[in-house]
C-alpha cells in the first residue's frame, strides 16, 4: 500500500497518520465540551431567545443545539473509523512480519548496543555452554531457537508475541462499537408511551422526531404502584403490564426501574409516572337561573350538560396543583362563544374560584389513578456494541499486562583470552521497560551462576 | 460503641499524619520518616476499610441496605481509599517511598472535604429506585479505581516537572535527591495512566450497560457521560502520543494533568454546574 503513487497514496497517508488521530481526539473532546455547556435538544426558536444574533448564527449553522446528531459530528466519527481502518491495514502486515522475522547472524557489536545486555566469559567449552544455555533459557524464559550452530552459536528466545496483536483487538472493538451504534440508529427506534391504569395502547411517541410509531401489539397497564421510604423518598415504582396480541393476552409481567420487559425485540422501561383522573362527578350551579345539575364525566370525554346546549369536558388533571391538592382542568363550550376553562380544586368544593363561564362547580366525587410512563426501544445493534465492549476491555487489559519480550544469545570462542568462551545475552521488550529490566537482570544473574563465570 | 463515622473521622486525621510523615521524610531526606509514612498509610487504610464495611452494615441496620457508594460523601471516602490502595501497591512494586507525598495528600483532601464541607451530606440515605442495581457497585468501583490511578499519576507528573525544573542543579537537595530518575518517573507515570485508562474504560462500559438495562439507552450524551468520554479521549491521546509519536516526560506529564483536570470536572463540575441523569449523585 505504501509504495502506490498518486492521489490514493496521499489519501492513504493522511488517513494512516497518527497526527490525524490526535487531532480527532482533541476535536471530539472539544466538541463534546461545547455540547455539555450548551443545553442540548431544545428547539432552535428557544435558543434564539437566549442568545445574541451572532452567537445564534453559529448555533444554527453548526447545529450546536443538537450537536451530537449534527452531520459534522457524525462525520468526525466516520473519519475516526476510517483512520482506524487504514492505520490498521497499514500496520498489520508489518506486525505479522515482525513476529515471523528471523534474524540471520548476530554479532557481538550489535548485541552490546542493546539497552539491556550482559556479557560473560567462561572456561566452559562451546559445546557445554550451548547445552547449558539451551537448558536454562528454555526452562526459565522461553524455548531457545538456534539461528547459527558452532563454531559461532546464536539463538533467540521470545514470548508474548501475540501481545502485539492486542492493539488490533482494541481498535477493532472501537469499530464494532461505532458499527453497533450505526445499526441501532438505522434499524432501531426509541420513544415513549404513557398509559393510564386499565388502558391499553400501541402508540409510541418517537424521541428523535414528532412521529408516532404503531406497534404490532398493544400494551396494557393493569396497575401501577409507587411506594415510599419513611423519609418521603420514593422506594420503588412498579407497573403491571400485559401484552395484547390481536386482542389476546400474550404476556403479563411487572416492570420496575432497572427491570424492564421485552417482547418481540421491543423493550419497555419504567421511566416516569403521574396521576390521572378516571371519572369525576360534578354539581353545576347555573348562576343566572340558579338551576343545579349533576353530571358524571369520564376523563377527556365531552358531554352535554342536561337541560342545556352547553358542552363540558375534563381536559387536564394534576395530582398536586400549586399546593392546593388535586385539581381538574375543565372546559365549557357554549354555543356561539369562545370555550372557557379553569382549574377546579377537587378537595375544596366550596372554594369561590371554582367557576367556569356561568357555572359554579363543585366536585362531588373524583376517581383518580395513575398513568405509567414507559421508555420504549428496539435496538438490534446493541449486541454488536456489547461484543465491542468485551473486546475493548479484554484488549486493553492484555495490552497492559502482557508484553512481547525477546532475548538474543550469542556464544563464540573467546579471542580476547579471558577464557574459553564468550557469551552475550541481550533483551528487548515491547513495553514496560522498567519491569523487564528487573526480569532481565535477575535472569542474567542466575545465568551467570549456570555458566560459572570466571 | 464504635461506629463508621468515628472510624472515618480517625481516617481523615490519620491521612493527614501520613502526609506529614511522607513530606517531612522527603524534605529532610530522612528515610525512617518515609517508612513511618508507609506504616501510617497501611494503618489508615485498615481503619478506613473497617469504616466503610461498618457503614455498609449500618445501612442494613437502618433498613436501607446498600453498598456505601451511593452519594457524594460515600464516593469521596471510596476515592480516598482507592488512591491509597493503588499507591501502596505501586510503592511495594517499585520501592520508592517519596512518591507517597501526593497520594496521601489527595486522600486526606478527599476525606477532609467529605467530612467538613457543608455541601456534603454524610448521613446514610436510602437509595433512589434508579440506583437500585448491582451495576451501581461495579460502575462506581471501576470508575473510582480509574480516577484514583489518574490521581497517583498526577502526583508523579508534578514530581517529574519539579525535578525537571531542578535538573540544572548538579547537587540536588531535599526531595529531589530521593526521587527516582526522570526516565523511571516517566515510566511509572505511563504505567499509572494505562492502568487508569483500563479502569476508566471498564467504568464507562459498566455505566453504559447499566444505563441500557435501566433506561434502554447505553449512551445518551448526558453531561456526566460525555465528560467521562472527554477524559477518556484525552488519555487515549496521551497513550497514542507516547507510543507512536514518542512523546515523553514533560508533555506526557502535562497531558496527564489536563486529563486529571477533566476527571475533576467530571466528578465535581458536572454535579455543580450541569444537570443531567447523574445529578441525583449530589
Ligand atoms: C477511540 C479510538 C482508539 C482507542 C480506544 C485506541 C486505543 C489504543 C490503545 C489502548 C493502544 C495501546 C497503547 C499503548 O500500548 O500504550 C493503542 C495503540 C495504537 N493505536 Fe490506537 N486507539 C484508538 C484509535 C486509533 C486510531 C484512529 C489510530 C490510527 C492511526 C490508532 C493507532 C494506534 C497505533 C499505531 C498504536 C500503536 C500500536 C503499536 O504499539 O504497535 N489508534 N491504541
Amino acid at each position: 500500500m505504501k509504495d502506490k503513487a498518486g492521489p490514493w497514496a496521499s489519501v492513504n497517508a493522511a488517513f494512516s497518520s497518527i497526527k490525524l488521530t490526535l487531532f480527532i481526539f482533541f476535536f471530539l473532546a472539544l466538541a463534546s465540551i461545547i455540547g455539555t455547556l450548551l443545553p442540548q435538544g431544545l428547539a432552535l426558536e428557544e435558543m434564539r431567545k437566549h442568545f445574541s444574533p451572532g452567537v445564534f448564527w453559529w448555533i444554527e449553522t453548526l447545529s450546536l443545539h443538537d450537536l451530537y446528531h449534527a452531520a459534522w459530528f457524525q462525520f468526525l466519527l466516520l473519519v475516526l473509523a476510517l483512520n482506524l481502518v487504514v492505520c490498521s491495514l497499514d500496520r498489520f502486515p508489518r506486525t505479522m512480519k515482525l513476529l515471523s522475522h528471523r534474524e540471520e547472524g548476530l554479532s557481538a557489536d550489535k548485541l552490546t548496543k542493546f539497552t539491556h545486555h550482559r556479557a560473560y566469559a567462561t572456561s566452559l567449552s562451546m559445546e557445554e555452554v550451548v547445552s547449558r544455555l539451551d537448558e536454562f533459557i528454555s526452562a526459565q524464559f522461553a524455548k531457545l531457537q538456534p539461528l547459527e550452530s558452532p563454531p559461532k552459536f546464536s539463538a533467540i528466545a521470545e514470548k508474548g508475541g501475540w501481545s502485539r496483536l492486542m492493539v488490533y483487538v482494541v481498535h477493532l472493538s472501537v469499530l464494532l462499537i461505532l458499527a453497533g451504534a450505526l445499526i441501532g440508529s438505522l434499524y432501531g427506534f426509541r420513544g415513549f408511551m404513557q398509559i393510564a391504569e386499565g388502558q391499553a395502547s400501541n402508540e409510541v411517541q418517537l424521541a428523535q422526531s414528532r412521529r408516532v410509531l404503531v406497534l404490532p401489539f398493544e400494551v396494557r397497564c393493569d396497575n401501577f404502584e409507587v411506594s415510599f421510604y419513611d423519609t418521603g423518598m420514593p422506594r420503588e415504582f412498579r407497573s403491571d403490564l400485559s401484552i395484547l396480541k390481536e386482542g389476546l393476552e400474550a404476556l403479563r409481567q411487572p416492570v420496575y426501574v432497572n427491570d424492564p420487559l421485552t417482547y418481540e425485540g421491543v423493550t419497555f422501561y419504567q421511566a416516569t409516572y403521574g396521576g390521572v383522573l378516571k371519572e369525576i362527578e360534578l354539581e353545576l350551579t347555573d348562576k343566572e337561573s340558579g338551576r343545579i345539575q349533576r353530571i358524571t364525566l369520564p376523563f377527556r370525554e365531552t358531554s352535554t350538560i342536561p337541560g342545556t346546549e352547553d358542552r363540558i369536558q375534563v381536559v387536564e388533571y394534576q395530582k398536586e396543583f400549586s399546593n392546593f391538592g388535586p385539581a381538574a382542568g375543565i372546559v365549557v363550550l357554549k354555543k356561539g362563544q369562545e370555550p372557557t376553562g379553569s382549574w377546579i380544586l377537587i378537595d375544596r368544593p366550596d372554594f369561590h374560584g371554582n367557576r367556569i363561564g356561568g357555572y359554579q362547580v363543585k366536585v362531588l366525587k373524583a376517581e383518580s389513578g395513575y398513568y405509567t410512563g414507559l421508555q420504549v426501544k428496539r435496538d438490534p445493534g446493541v449486541w454488536v456494541v456489547y461484543i465491542g465492549f468485551v473486546a475493548l476491555l479484554v484488549g486493553i487489559g492484555l495490552c497492559f499486562y502482557t508484553s512481547h519480550r525477546k532475548l538474543w544469545v550469542l556464544a563464540e570462542p573467546d579471542s580476547g583470552g579471558h577464557g574459553e568462551t564468550r557469551v552475550i545475552v541481550a533483551g528487548r521488550t515491547s513495553k514496560n521497560g522498567v519491569a523487564f529490566e528487573r526480569e532481565f537482570q535477575d535472569l542474567c544473574d542466575r545465568l551467570g551462576g549456570v555458566l560459572i563465570v570466571k | 460503641m464504635v461506629n463508621s463515622s468515628i472510624l472515618l473521622s480517625i481516617t481523615t486525621f490519620a491521612y493527614l499524619v501520613c502526609t506529614v510523615f511522607y513530606l517531612a521524610g522527603a524534605v529532610f531526606r530522612f528515610t525512617p520518616l518515609l517508612s513511618l509514612g508507609t506504616a501510617f498509610a497501611l494503618v489508615s487504610l485498615g481503619i478506613q476499610t473497617g469504616g466503610i464495611l461498618l457503614r455498609w452494615i449500618e445501612s442494613y441496620q437502618m433498613g436501607y441496605g446498600h453498598a456505601p457508594l451511593s452519594n457524594l460523601y460515600e464516593s469521596l471516602v471510596f476515592a480516598a481509599w482507592a488512591i491509597m490502595v493503588i499507591y501502596v501497591v505501586l510503592e511495594r512494586r517499585i520501592g520508592h517511598k517519596v512518591l507517597g507525598v501526593f497520594p496521601s495528600l489527595f486522600a486526606f483532601l478527599a476525606m477532609a472535604y467529605a467530612s467538613f464541607s457543608k455541601g456534603v451530606d454524610s448521613r446514610i440515605q436510602p437509595l433512589l429506585p434508579a440506583l437500585k442495581s448491582n451495576w451501581l457497585i461495579a460502575h462506581v468501583v471501576t470508575c473510582f479505581l480509574g480516577y484514583a490511578a489518574f490521581a497517583v499519576s498526577v502526583g508523579i507528573s508534578i514530581l517529574y516537572l519539579l525535578q525537571r525544573a531542578h535538573k540544572a542543579n548538579p547537587h540536588p537537595k531535599g526531595i529531589f535527591a530521593l526521587l527516582p530518575n526522570q526516565k523511571e518517573l516517566d515510566e511509572f507515570n505511563y504505567q499509572m495512566v494505562l492502568f487508569g485508562f483500563m479502569w476508566l474504560s471498564l467504568g464507562i462500559v459498566t455505566g453504559s450497560v447499566w444505563a441500557n438495562s435501566a433506561w434502554g439507552n447505553y449512551w445518551s450524551w448526558d453531561p456526566k457521560e460525555t465528560w467521562s468520554l472527554i477524559t477518556w479521549l484525552i488519555y487515549a491521546a496521551l497513550l497514542h502520543a507516547r507510543t507512536i509519536q514518542g512523546w515523553r516526560g514533560k508533555r506526557v506529564a502535562w497531558l496527564s494533568m489536563i486529563g486529571f483536570a477533566c476527571v475533576m470536572f467530571t466528578y465535581f463540575g458536572v454535579n455543580f454546574w450541569l444537570s443531567g441523569l447523574h445529578s441525583y449523585a449530589r
